[in-house]
């Protein structure tokens, strides 16, 4: 027998308690895992999204809302004559019901820009030409509508064809409905506006120049923002809205978690007052007594890490299998976010346990000899 | 520890208040108990005997007067759990084993503070479960324990790092009259065989004769300190 077993010990003899404070905790860090492995994730997608069309600078107006906002397809013709510019690509991009789908990410790109050449046909071909009433899916929004070549698509009151299937190279592409730019601005009533431009600069330029020529971009069309590929989400005011409530979220469920390890702690100290007061009076330390109890709530913390980490990893497979988001997520559940959320419940169970723990040091030995 | 002869314990002038003066459970008590001496304190509830235990095994600090344990002053202790740890071994009325923790387990707890590695705690604490009879209850936790078996646990969990002292609060308290035998007997043969000090709280008169010494206590002062049946105590 060890310490250790002492303490293991100390959480078994009321397996309903220790259980149920288990399951608090655990749904504070399942809900850590979850909602900053989706944020992260959306964040990490996103970047792949425009690393697989070669995108190194993204013009837009993000607004409060997930899609940014319209703006004159006039910039783009102001940014193409910047220098370092190698390529752009005007695109319309918005979140619609479609169809059976609640929410899919529609994507109209400029024709002869180069957001096409990044998409590997599956099946099918691509369109014709940006007249043709054509579409074509990325697999995963292909499996969520279930469509195939020739199938009709009806996108608001317009009907289109789905004449391909392809493979865009991130989530979030295979989870879009792509199409010919004028197309979709006719269906969104938006004619001669777009609300992206993807920058592809020269080969060669440096950060610096990517830098000045953000700078340039913003100053010849004062009205949008224009930022490097890899911080453009995570400065998207909406974006820092959703990472900020996942957080938040999280905390406060973790702060429930905190609470009931706290009411545990507690309660086994003033249960076993009397048992500590035996054991100081059997010639334990009361800094033994205190790490004791600072070991369950820490081992309930870990128990409740691990569990949680399983409960939120379980949680969001089931989500990214849920129709009404399929091909939306990709949660980024790496073994840093995982480790994290693990120390977060051992920190988490540290804490709730250093009252119960003062109050255990305060306990007399006296209290032995009563009773 | 300083050595101070043969004398294990020394109270001059003891006194305990409790509530800012209003309850004085002792008031005043004076005595010295010798190496190998098996003391009774008598007296009836209240008289002020659990709290002379409590002083002697350091569980609490007395108001005023002075209680040496081999010439050093017990209140004065920087660590007090070293001197109840390595000095001394406690025997509750109500045993008080940890419920989730067999026989054996439970006379090891207090070995953990000691340097012994887990092998030689766990062979120390069979040994002694054999001297109290009990090997073949290793196992079992305290509920499948009878009263008396409990108690010769708690016995050998008090003798687990070998103190030279033990303390007894009402040791057969909770025991029928066979088991309470068994458990005196046990206590003594510890005294003669191991020459240990025992002090032992009672009211039952026939344990106190058994001891070699009573201290008689009344309302917070000894009022008969000598041999068993030298006097009429009448706890």
């Amino acid at each position: 027998m060890t310490f250790f077993s002492i303490v293991v010990r100390g959480l078994t003899r009321r397996p309903v308690r220790t259980g149920l404070t288990l399951v608090g905790i655990s749904i504070g860090i399942a809900a850590v895992v979850a909602l900053v492995g989706i944020s992260r994730g959306f964040e990490k997608s996103w970047e792949t999204g425009l690393k697989a069309r070669g995108t190194d600078i993204v013009v837009s107006k993000m607004g409060s809302s997930l899609a940014p906002k319209p703006f004159s397809d006039a910039v783009a013709e102001l940014i193409v004559k910047l220098p370092h510019v190698a390529a752009i690509s005007s695109q319309f991009v918005e979140l619609l019901s479609i169809e059976s789908s609640q929410m899919m990410m529609l994507s109209g790109r400029q024709w002869d820009g180069y957001a096409w050449k990044n998409l590997k046909l599956i099946s099918g071909r691509m369109p014709l030409d940006d007249k043709e009433q054509a579409v074509v899916l990325g697999q995963t929004a292909a499996e969520v509508l279930k469509k195939k070549i020739g199938d009709p698509l009806q996108i608001e009151a317009a009907e289109l064809t789905v004449v391909g299937i392809v493979d865009g190279g991130a989530v979030v592409e295979n989870g879009s409905a792509i199409l010919a730019l004028p197309l979709l601005q006719e269906i969104m009533s938006e004619q001669g506006r777009i609300n992206v431009i993807d920058v592809r600069v020269t080969p060669g330029t440096s950060e610096d120049e990517l830098k000045q020529l953000c700078v340039e971009i913003v100053r010849a069309a004062p009205d949008v923002t224009a930022m490097a590929a890899g911080e453009h989400l995570s400065n998207s005011q909406s974006f820092r809205m959703v990472k900020a409530m996942s957080w938040g979220t999280s905390l406060l469920a973790v702060l429930v978690g905190v609470l009931g390890v706290m009411n545990t702690m507690l309660m086994t100290v003033f249960e076993r007052k009397q048992e500590i007061s035996v054991l100081l009076a059997l010639g334990w330390k009361p800094s033994r007594i205190v790490r004791m109890v600072l070991w369950e709530s820490a081992l309930l913390g870990f128990l409740g890490g691990i569990a949680g980490v399983l409960i939120g990893v379980a949680g969001i497979k089931l989500l990214q299998n849920t129709e009404a988001i399929r091909g939306l997520l990709e949660p980024d559940l790496g073994i840093g976010l995982l480790l994290t959320s693990i120390v977060i419940a051992v920190v988490v169970g540290v804490m709730s346990g250093l009252y119960p723990a003062w109050r255990s040091s305060r306990i007399t030995p006296a209290l032995a000899l009563q009773g | 520890m300083k050595n101070s002869n043969t004398c294990v314990y020394e109270a001059v002038a003891l006194k305990k208040d409790y509530d800012d003066g209003q309850v004085q459970a002792l008031r005043g008590v004076d005595f010295r108990i010798e190496q190998g001496e098996f003391v009774a304190i008598i007296g009836s509830s209240g008289c002020g005997k659990t709290t002379l235990l409590q002083m002697l095994g350091a569980l609490d600090k007395p108001s005023t007067g002075s209680l040496h344990y081999r010439g050093s002053s017990l209140p004065d202790l920087a660590d007090p759990s070293v001197y109840r740890a390595r000095e001394i071994g406690f025997i509750f009325q109500s045993f008080h084993l940890l419920p989730t923790f067999t026989a054996l387990e439970n006379i090891q707890i207090p070995m953990l503070e000691s340097d012994l590695p887990a092998s030689e705690r766990r062979g120390r604490a069979l040994t002694l479960l054999k001297s109290v009879g009990l090997e073949h209850r290793a196992r079992h936790f305290p509920s499948k324990l009878s009263g008396g078996e409990r108690q010769r646990v708690a016995i050998a969990r008090s003798l687990a790092n070998g103190p030279s002292v033990l303390l007894a609060d009402e040791p057969t308290g909770n025991l029928d009259s066979e088991n309470a035998r068994i458990i005196l007997d046990l206590l003594v043969q510890l005294h003669e065989e191991q020459k240990m000090t025992l002090v032992l709280v009672t009211h039952d008169m026939i344990i106190a004769r058994k001891a070699a010494r009573n201290l008689q206590m009344l309302d917070g002062r000894i009022v008969f300190d000598g041999i068993p049946g030298t006097a009429a105590p009448s706890p």
